[in-house]
C-alpha cells in the first residue's frame, strides 16, 4: 500500500527499520518498510532520491540503493556527519521518516539496448547499485555489463556478496574492482578507479557509462572517459548538492537555474555542461 | 579631507611603484554625495578612485580576514578604531604583521553614510541625526595605535561626558527592568549576521553559530535563540572587543550593540585591572581573559 | 469611484481585524515594518501609510522567518507526527507598494508551481489578502519599472487602494478582493476625484538583455572585483521581498520538539556546506555570483521573470555600500569577447 504525502510533500511518511546490515565500518544499509508491515511508502524508481529522517534529528537526502518491490525500501548510508552519524546508532524497529520519490532518476529506458559500464567510488557504488541491480533484473533489456567499482581498502568495499559472487553469476557481466593500496590477502588489482578504467580500457560502441563517487575520481573518470573516447552523450552522473526541501524550493541546491532535487540528480555529461560549472 | 586623500593617494602609488603592495583597502565613492564605500585598489590605475572624506566610517580592518590564507601584501588605510582592529587580527594571530603596510589617519569624526542613506531613501520616518556617527561620539582613541606612515593631525577623543553614562543607566535598572530591556531588545533581531560580519573581533574560523554538529544556538527567530546568539557573542567579546561600534551601526534594526559590549569593556576593566583592548601591538600580547593570574578575580563564579 | 477617507482609515482596520489579522505598515521604534493592528500602541507606534515604502517587506506574513511544520513525540523507538501546522488563519496585508506585492507573486511561483505545492506556504497564501498602495512618487533608491513591476498599478493584489491626499480610491480587483471590500462596503464613500500625476523615477536602471547576457558571464573576472568588498552578512537577503531560501531544522525539548523551517541565507558558508564538508560555494565570491546570478539570471530563466522587484532596500541598508543597480550597469559594460 502507498502512501502519498503529496498534500504535505514536506511532512515525512513514517517507517519501520525491518533490517541494519553493516556494509562496512563506516557504510550501513538500512531496510524500511511501512509500519504496518503493510509495503513500501512509495515506489521508487533507479536513482532517485527520497529524504530520510531520524525525526528528533535532522533530515537527510539519500538516492535509494534498492527497492525490493513491496518488501522493502534499502538506503545504504555512510557515516559522515550528524544525521548519519546518528542513524549509525539505531536498531532495528526505529522509526524513521521518508518523503520522496524525487528526482528524475537514471534515464534506464533510454538505456535499453546498450552495453552498460558501471564506474563507481566509496559509497558511490549505492545509487549505482539501483541501477545495476535494475539491469540485472530485465537482463535481456541490456548489453554487456561491466561494473568497475574502487574503494580505499578491502574493509571499505560496499557490496561485497554482491561484487565478489552474485554479481560474477550474472550473464555477460564483469566485475573490476580496485582498492587504492597493497593489503595483506587482497589478490585484487591496487589502484585508482581512473587509472584502472584506462587499463580495462572498454569499448565504447553502444555503451553508455554510468559514473558516481567523491568528486576527485569523477572528475578524473570524465578525463579518462572523453580521452578513451566516449562522447558526453555516452556518460551519465548523479550529483550530490546539500539539500534541505527536495522540491526545489529551498534553494541551496541549485546549479545554475536547475534545482538538482527536482530536475536533477541525474545528468548525461552534455546536460552538464550547459551548467555552470559549480557541481 | 581633500590633503588626506591627496596623500593616501601619494602613499599608494609610491606602494604599487615599490611593489610593496597588492591591494591597497581604502573607501571610494558611490553615486550619491555620502555614499562613501569600501574599495580596494589592485593597481596604480585603481589609486584615483581612493577617496578619504567625512563618510569614510567603514572599519575595513575586519576585511583584511577575507586574505587570511593568501600571500598578498596589503595596504590598508586605518583610522583610530581601524588601526585597534588591525591589533585585535594581530593578536589574534589571524594575520602576520609583515604582510601590512599600514597608514593611519587621525580621524576627525565622521558621519554615518547609512543613517544618510536611510534618512533620504524614505524607509524610515525617524530621521537620525546627520552630524558625526554615533559611534564617533564615543570615541576615545581618534589616533591610530599602529601604523607604518601617519596622516594629519593628532585629533583630540570626541568623546564628551562620561564614557560609561548608558552602562550606568543600565545597571541602576532593576532586574527585572533590565531583563525586559533586553528581552524586548532582542526580539527585533533578524539574525541576519551583519554584526559578526563586520566585527574584527569575531575572527574564528568556524564560528560558533554555524556549528551544526552540536549546534550550540538553534536557528529560531525567537526570544531565545535571539538572546542566546548576542549573550554568546557578547561573552566572547570580553576583553577583546576593540570598541569601533561597527556591530551598532552596520545593525539594519539598530540594536545597541555596544551597550552590551561596553558594559564588558567595563566590568573587564573592574575586574581585571585597568585594560584596554588592542591599544598596543605587542607580539604575543593576550587580552585580559586568555591569560591566567592568580589573583584574577573569582567570586563571579 | 470609491473612497475610503483618511479619517476612516482606523475604523477599516478595526472592522478587518474582527475577522482577519491585519498587517499595516507603521514605524516602530527604530524600525518600520507591517506589524499587526491589533499591537499599535499609540505612544510609540506611527501608522505609516504615506512611506515611500517600510524597512521590513510584508513578506513574513505569507513566508514567517520561522514556521513550524509539524510536531514529533518520541517514545523508545517509537516516533509519531501527529500535528501539522498549516496556518490557514485570515490576514490582510494592508498598503503594501508594488514591488513588495511582486515579491510575493515571487514567492508564488516558487512554492505553488512547478512540480510541488507548499502546504504551509499555500494555506498561508491562500488566507492573505493583499491591499496594495500604488506609488506615484519613486524615491532615491527605487527601481522597479526596471524590472517590470507596475508602480502605479500593482500586479497580483486583490484591491488597490490610491492615495488622494485626504483618502484612498478604492478599486477592487479580485474576488478575494470583493469579500473583503463588502465587509467595509459602508465605510467607503462615492465620489469623482483626479488621480495624481506619476513622479518619473530618480535613477535610471536598464535590465534589457542583461539576464541572457549573464548566461555567459560565469566566470567573468567582474564578480571578483564587485564581490571582494561584501561582508557576507545576511542584511541584503532578509530585508529582500522575494528572496525566499530557507533552512528546516528541528527542536526537541526531551521527547517532544517540532520540525521548523527558517529563513536561510545564501551569503552564508553553511548554506551550502555539505554533511562531509564539501562546499560548492565556498567562498564569498561563489556566495555573491550566485546570489546576482539568482535574482538577475537563473530565476528568470524557471519563472520568465527576475528575482530582484527594484524596491531599493538591499542598496540602502548595504554595510558595504553594494548596489544589485551597479551589478546591473557592470553586466551591461562589461566586455565580453575576452
Amino acid at each position: 500500500m502507498h502512501k502519498c504525502n503529496c498534500e504535505q510533500p514536506l511532512v515525512p511518511i513514517m517507517v519501520e527499520v525491518i533490517d541494519i546490515k553493516e556494509e562496512t565500518p563506516d557504510v550501513k544499509s538500512f531496510f524500511v518498510k511501512n509500519i504496518d508491515s503493510n509495503g513500501v511508502p512509495f515506489n521508487i524508481e533507479p536513482g532517485k532520491l527520497a529524504m530520510v529522517s531520524h525525526v528528533p534529528v535532522g533530515e537527510g537526502m539519500f538516492s535509494c540503493t534498492w527497492q525490493e518491490g513491496d518488501e522493502y525500501l534499502q538506503f545504504a548510508i555512510k557515516n559522515v556527519g550528524l544525521l548519519t552519524g546518528e542513524l549509525h546508532q539505531i536498531e532495528v524497529g526505529q522509526k524513521l521518516g521518508v518523503r520522496g520519490p524525487y528526482g528524475n532518476g537514471f534515464p534506464v529506458q533510454d538505456c535499453k539496448g546498450k552495453n552498460m559500464l558501471f564506474i563507481g567510488g566509496g559509497i558511490g557504488l549505492a545509487p549505482l547499485r539501483s541501477f545495476i541491480k535494475y539491469c540485472f533484473k530485465n537482463r535481456a533489456d541490456y548489453g554487456k555489463i561491466d561494473i568497475l567499482y574502487g574503494s580505499r581498502s578491502y574493509a571499505d568495499l560496499c557490496f561485497k556478496e554482491e561484487l565478489f559472487e552474485l554479481w560474477l553469476q550474472e550473464k555477460d557481466t564483469r566485475v573490476h574492482v580496485t582498492i587504492d593500496n597493497p593489503e595483506e590477502g587482497w589478490g585484487g588489482h591496487v589502484g585508482f578507479v581512473p587509472a584502472y578504467l584506462e587499463e580495462i580500457n572498454p569499448a565504447t560502441e553502444n555503451t553508455i557509462a554510468v559514473v558516481c563517487g567523491p568528486p576527485i575520481m569523477i572528475k578524473f573518470v570524465l578525463q579518462a572517459l572523453e580521452k578513451m573516447g566516449f562522447s558526453d552523450e555516452q556518460v551519465i552522473t548523479t550529483l550530490e548538492m546539500r539539500m534541505k526541501c527536495g522540491i526545489g524550493k529551498c534553494g541551496r541546491c541549485n546549479i545554475g537555474s536547475e534545482y538538482v532535487c527536482l530536475d536533477g540528480p541525474v545528468y548525461y555529461l552534455n546536460q552538464l555542461k550547459q551548467l555552470p560549472p559549480e557541481w | 579631507m581633500k590633503e588626506i586623500t591627496n596623500k593616501i593617494k601619494e602613499t599608494a602609488t609610491r606602494l604599487f611603484k615599490e611593489g610593496q603592495v597588492d591591494i591597497f583597502m581604502a573607501w571610494t565613492k558611490g553615486d550619491l554625495p555620502f555614499q562613501t564605500k569600501p574599495y580596494f585598489a589592485r593597481s596604480v590605475d585603481d589609486v584615483d578612485n581612493i577617496i578619504f572624506d567625512e563618510y569614510s566610517i567603514h572599519n575595513l580592518s575586519g576585511t583584511l580576514l577575507k586574505f587570511r590564507d593568501g600571500q598578498e601584501k596589503i595596504g590598508i588605510v586605518v583610522k583610530g578604531c581601524d588601526s585597534r582592529g588591525v591589533v585585535r587580527i594581530l593578536e589574534d594571530n589571524q594575520f602576520q604583521r609583515d604582510r601590512l603596510y599600514i597608514v593611519g589617519v587621525c580621524c576627525p569624526g565622521m558621519k554615518d553614510p547609512l543613517v544618510a542613506m536611510k534618512n533620504y531613501s524614505g524607509f524610515n520616518n525617524k530621521n537620525s541625526a546627520e552630524g558625526i556617527a554615533a559611534k564617533c561620539l564615543n570615541c576615545t582613541t581618534p589616533n591610530p595605535v599602529i601604523y607604518d606612515e601617519i596622516i594629519g593631525e593628532e585629533q583630540p577623543p570626541h568623546l564628551q561626558g562620561e564614557r560609561f553614562e548608558q552602562v550606568n543607566a543600565l545597571e541602576n535598572m532593576s532586574y527585572d527592568e533590565r531583563y525586559k530591556f533586553w528581552a524586548d531588545t532582542f526580539s527585533t533581531c533578524i539574525r541576519c549576521y551583519a554584526c559578526r560580519q563586520v566585527c574584527p573581533a569575531c575572527n574564528c574560523r568556524t564560528c560558533i553559530f554555524d556549528e551544526m554538529k552540536p549546534q550550540w544556538v538553534g536557528r529560531e527567530n525567537n526570544s531565545t535563540d535571539n538572546m542566546m546568539y548576542h549573550l554568546v557573542k557578547a561573552y566572547h567579546m570580553a576583553g577583546r572587543c576593540i570598541e569601533c561600534g561597527e556591530c551598532e551601526r552596520v545593525c539594519p534594526v539598530n540594536i545597541p550593540l555596544m551597550l552590551i559590549n561596553r558594559k564588558l569593556v567595563k566590568d573587564v576593566n573592574e575586574l581585571f585591572g585597568s585594560y584596554e583592548a588592542g591599544m598596543k601591538y605587542e607580539e604575543g600580547a593576550k587580552p585580559a581573559l586568555s591569560v591566567y593570574n592568580v589573583n584574577d578575580p573569582d567570586n563571579f563564579l | 469611484m470609491k473612497i475610503l477617507s483618511k479619517t476612516r482609515l482606523e475604523n477599516v482596520f478595526n472592522k478587518l481585524n474582527e475577522t482577519a489579522e491585519v498587517f499595516v505598515p507603521m514605524q516602530r521604534g527604530e524600525q518600520s515594518g507591517f506589524y499587526p493592528w491589533q499591537t499599535f500602541a499609540a505612544g510609540s507606534d506611527k501608522l505609516w501609510l504615506e512611506a515611500l515604502n517600510v524597512y521590513l517587506p510584508p513578506k513574513n506574513v505569507v513566508f514567517p522567518q520561522t514556521e513550524r511544520m509539524y510536531n514529533i513525540k518520541q517514545e523508545g523507538q517509537d516516533v509519531k507526527i501527529d500535528e501539522t501546522y498549516e496556518d490557514s488563519k485570515s490576514r490582510v496585508i494592508f498598503g503594501a507598494r508594488a514591488c513588495d506585492v511582486k515579491g510575493i507573486t515571487c514567492m508564488d511561483d516558487v512554492f505553488l508551481t512547478r512540480g510541488y505545492e507548499d502546504s504551509f506556504y499555500k494555506a498561508r497564501r491562500q488566507a492573505t489578502t493583499i491591499i496594495a498602495n500604488a506609488c506615484y512618487a519613486p524615491g532615491i533608491a527605487c527601481f522597479c519599472s526596471a524590472m517590470g513591476v507596475k508602480y502605479v498599478d500593482p500586479e497580483g493584489a486583490d484591491i488597490i487602494i490610491r492615495d488622494i491626499g485626504d483618502g484612498y480610491v478604492w478599486e477592487t480587483i479580485t474576488e478575494k478582493g470583493e469579500m473583503l471590500t463588502a465587509r467595509i462596503a459602508d465605510l467607503l464613500e462615492e465620489r469623482e476625484v483626479t488621480l495624481p500625476e506619476p513622479k518619473p523615477f530618480q535613477q535610471d536602471v536598464n535590465y534589457d538583455g542583461v539576464a541572457e547576457k549573464l548566461k555567459g558571464m560565469f566566470e567573468h573576472p567582474l564578480w571578483d572585483k564587485l564581490s571582494q568588498t561584501c561582508q557576507n552578512c545576511g542584511i541584503c537577503t532578509y530585508v529582500c521581498p522575494s528572496c525566499y531560501c530557507f533552512d528546516i531544522q528541528v527542536k526537541m525539548y526531551g521527547n517532544e520538539g517540532y520540525r521548523f523551517r527558517c529563513w536561510d541565507s545564501c551569503m552564508y558558508e553553511e548554506y551550502t556546506r555539505e554533511a562531509g564538508g564539501g562546499n560548492p560555494r565556498p567562498a564569498s565570491k561563489e556566495r555573491f555570483r550566485n546570489r546576482f546570478l539568482h535574482k538577475l539570471e537563473f530565476f528568470k530563466e524557471r519563472y520568465g521573470h527576475p528575482l530582484c522587484t527594484g524596491c531599493g532596500r538591499c542598496t540602502v541598508v548595504c554595510p558595504a555600500g553594494i548596489s544589485i543597480v551597479k551589478i546591473i550597469d557592470a553586466v551591461k559594460e562589461a566586455d565580453t569577447d575576452a
